[in-house]
């Protein structure tokens, strides 16, 4: 069943929590609504949940719309981020709540519990309660809980938000594969773009309530619709230069007394452009070459920080007065402080917004 | 070594003062209650014995017969003649009307705080935020202020001399604080666990019922240990509202053993165990759930 979205609005008051959002989600995909804290994400999944009213617009689970229904009649499950055991049931419970409340036989409710926890390899747990588990067991006793009803839908709130770094790793992995086991439709919120990144076979990426790109995490990644999806993606964050456009011996865009020549890609739209119209350039830190023949390079910044991330480096630099870059190079390239260096943007690898409306420049 | 010494010394000197202030403490607050047991126990012989005796040279249970069958003040032996001088004991049905108006108030009271607090932390709607404050100033005015206004709205309910006027009564002083201490205690519980449930398939009722109620019991265990000592103790409104004897009290019941200018020590004290008693085995059962409740008002109020 697709779960569609049609013009969906949220106030509280005189706040716009969440701002005409169309979505459609087809059957058995993990779909992330990413964002920045405060960005109407969580309010969105809420609305599909039935714990919010929707102010205006419609939610469709295939044909049917659901605006009105209450959250116990859209066969939804939801994992909440601080997961909302009960705390005087124990873990059997729990998982087997939401049966009971559908009127379930007691044989039935014990078989698919104990299903569900040997699944989820909680079977030892089943006695005990909420407070005496470890953050994951508790994770996993909620999942259990969506699981157990076989939904047609899951909904997560940040659900890994509450572990440790390292759990939140290996139990990341362990969504994936339930998903994949499992198949169930799956909306996922985080903030966090590496779970977006590594789970979903589609982001939404939400700011100010309103969506800004909803496509596959490589789309999503390597061709930004607009400025915030291009600054919000990617680690470190894309490089985001204001420049003005010339058509002098070729188009390029020119950043002070430095000038970038644009690759052909991007020729058919620039020569719409006037000279002398203010442009956007992105690159990402891991499409810069530094160089240190400051000579013959267009570009020549000067390295005010090395970072060493591993197997990579961070370099800060700083570009004339005041462009500042960071470029992302192999860690055995070695660069210092005050050094000057000849920086190279991978041609293919640069996008163009305009500034006014933010929004990618492409054919 | 003799600063070990020393220093051993000087702790069992402190923990003898300690434990000796403690025990006199202690002993002085239990003092009232000891002897008002003691006097209890004693025939009326022994009561105005002179030294007086603490432990009771001899027990008796007689204070307690007569609280219960009545007592013939002026018997004279071997005549059937019982002069009327004396009141005819109401202890039974005072104690049962204390019962009655405790039990009903605090019912009432704890089952409207309830509902009226999850109303406060669960809903939006005009004034949810300033009421529980509102609420609670109204608790610290005295009651002395309220019984009177409180009486004449008695009188027109024609509810005077009827034991729903102290129910109602007890109520409506009980009420903010509950109401109060409720809020306080439903904040404290995670909205997500209701919505898991009403995801779960469950009604709003069932919610209720199933998940808030379990969670918020130390609080509607504190709210009502709260309103039953109000209304237990309560003089002022059972010595205004109430004027026929059988329908007192046992606060103002018990004023009957001022006899004039005679006081029947013996019946005063035998009933004043009997009011304490209740309290105290409640106390002594439910008293680690009112320290839960306290102390879980107080640190999320």
């Amino acid at each position: 069943m697709e779960v569609s979205l049609e013009k969906v609005s949220k106030s509280f008051g005189s706040l716009e929590a969440v701002k005409d959002i169309d979505l459609s989600i087809r059957e058995r995909e993990f779909v992330t609504l990413l964002g920045p804290s405060g960005c109407g994400k969580t309010t969105l999944l809420r609305m599909i949940a039935g714990l919010e009213k929707v102010t205006s617009g419609s939610i469709y689970f295939g044909d049917k719309l659901v605006n009105n229904l209450r959250p116990g009649d859209r066969d939804v499950a939801m994992v909440f981020q601080n997961y909302a055991l009960y705390p005087h049931f124990n873990v059997a419970r729990n998982i087997g709540y939401g049966l009971k409340v559908r009127g379930a036989p007691k044989s039935e409710i014990e078989r698919r519990v104990r299903e569900v926890a040997r699944i989820l390899e909680i079977e030892g747990l089943l006695e005990r309660k909420p407070r005496q588990l470890s953050g994951g067991q508790r994770q996993r006793v909620a999942l259990g809980r969506a699981i157990v009803r076989d939904p047609f839908l899951f909904l997560m709130d940040e659900p890994l938000s509450n572990l440790d770094a390292k759990l939140r790793v290996s139990m990341r992995a362990e969504l994936k594969r339930f998903h994949m086991r499992l198949n169930t439709t799956t909306i996922y919120v985080t903030h966090d773009q590496l779970e977006a990144m590594t789970m979903s076979d589609k982001i939404a990426v939400i700011n100010d309530g309103v969506l800004q790109q909803f496509s596959t995490p490589q789309e999503v990644y390597n061709r930004p619709t607009n400025v915030f999806v291009a600054g919000f993606i990617g680690n470190p964050p894309m490089n985001l230069l204001n420049g003005t456009l010339t058509h002098e011996n070729g188009p390029a865009l020119k950043f002070g007394p430095a000038r970038q020549t644009l690759p052909p890609a991007t020729h058919p739209i620039v020569s719409k452009c006037p000279e002398g119209k203010r442009l956007i350039l992105g690159i990402r830190p891991q499409d810069i070459s530094l160089s240190e023949a400051a000579a013959s390079a267009n570009l020549v910044g000067k390295v005010w920080l090395v970072e060493l991330v591993g197997s990579e480096k961070l370099v800060d630099l700083a570009c004339g007065e005041d462009i500042q870059l960071m470029a992302e190079v192999k860690a055995e390239q070695n660069f210092s402080v005050d050094q000057t260096v000849g920086v190279q943007f991978n041609p293919s690898r640069i996008h163009l917004f305009d500034p006014e409306s933010g929004i990618a420049m492409r054919d | 070594m003799s600063n070990i010494l020393q220093s051993d010394l000087f702790g069992k000197v402190r923990a003898t003062v300690l434990y000796a202030t403690l025990l006199l403490v202690t002993f002085l607050i239990c003092f009232p209650l000891l002897w008002s047991l003691s006097t209890s126990l004693k025939p009326t012989t022994e009561i105005f014995a002179t030294p007086p005796t603490l432990v009771p040279e001899e027990y008796s249970l007689e204070q307690y017969k007569s609280l219960i069958q009545g007592k013939d003040m002026y018997f004279v032996p071997g005549t059937k003649y019982r002069p009327k001088t004396s009141p005819p004991q109401h202890f039974l049905a005072w104690f049962a009307n204390s019962t009655i108006v405790t039990f009903g108030s605090t019912v009432i009271s704890v089952v409207i705080s309830t509902l009226a607090a999850y109303s406060l932390t669960r809903f939006r709607y005009w004034g949810r935020r300033f009421i529980p404050y509102f609420s609670l100033l109204g608790y610290m005015l005295p009651s002395i202020i309220f019984v009177f206004p409180l009486f004449l709205v008695m009188v027109e309910l024609g509810l005077t001399n009827n034991l729903w006027s102290l129910v109602l009564g007890y109520v409506s002083i009980t009420l903010p604080f509950c109401m109060w201490l409720m809020w306080a205690f439903f904040r404290g519980i995670p909205v997500e666990l209701e919505e898991a449930a009403l995801i779960d398939g469950a009604s709003r009722l069932r919610v209720f019922i199933e998940i808030v109620l379990p969670m918020a019991m130390p609080g509607i265990i504190a709210a009502a240990i709260f309103s039953m000592i109000v209304s237990w103790n309560d003089y002022l409104f059972a010595r205004i509202f109430i004027n026929s004897i059988q329908q007192l009290p046992l606060t103002v019941g018990v004023m009957h053993f001022f006899e004039g200018v005679h006081v029947n020590w013996g019946l005063m004290m035998a009933s004043a165990v009997m009011m304490t008693l209740p309290l105290a085995a409640l106390f002594m059962v439910i008293q680690r759930h009112l320290v839960a409740g306290f102390g879980a008002g107080a640190v999320k109020g």
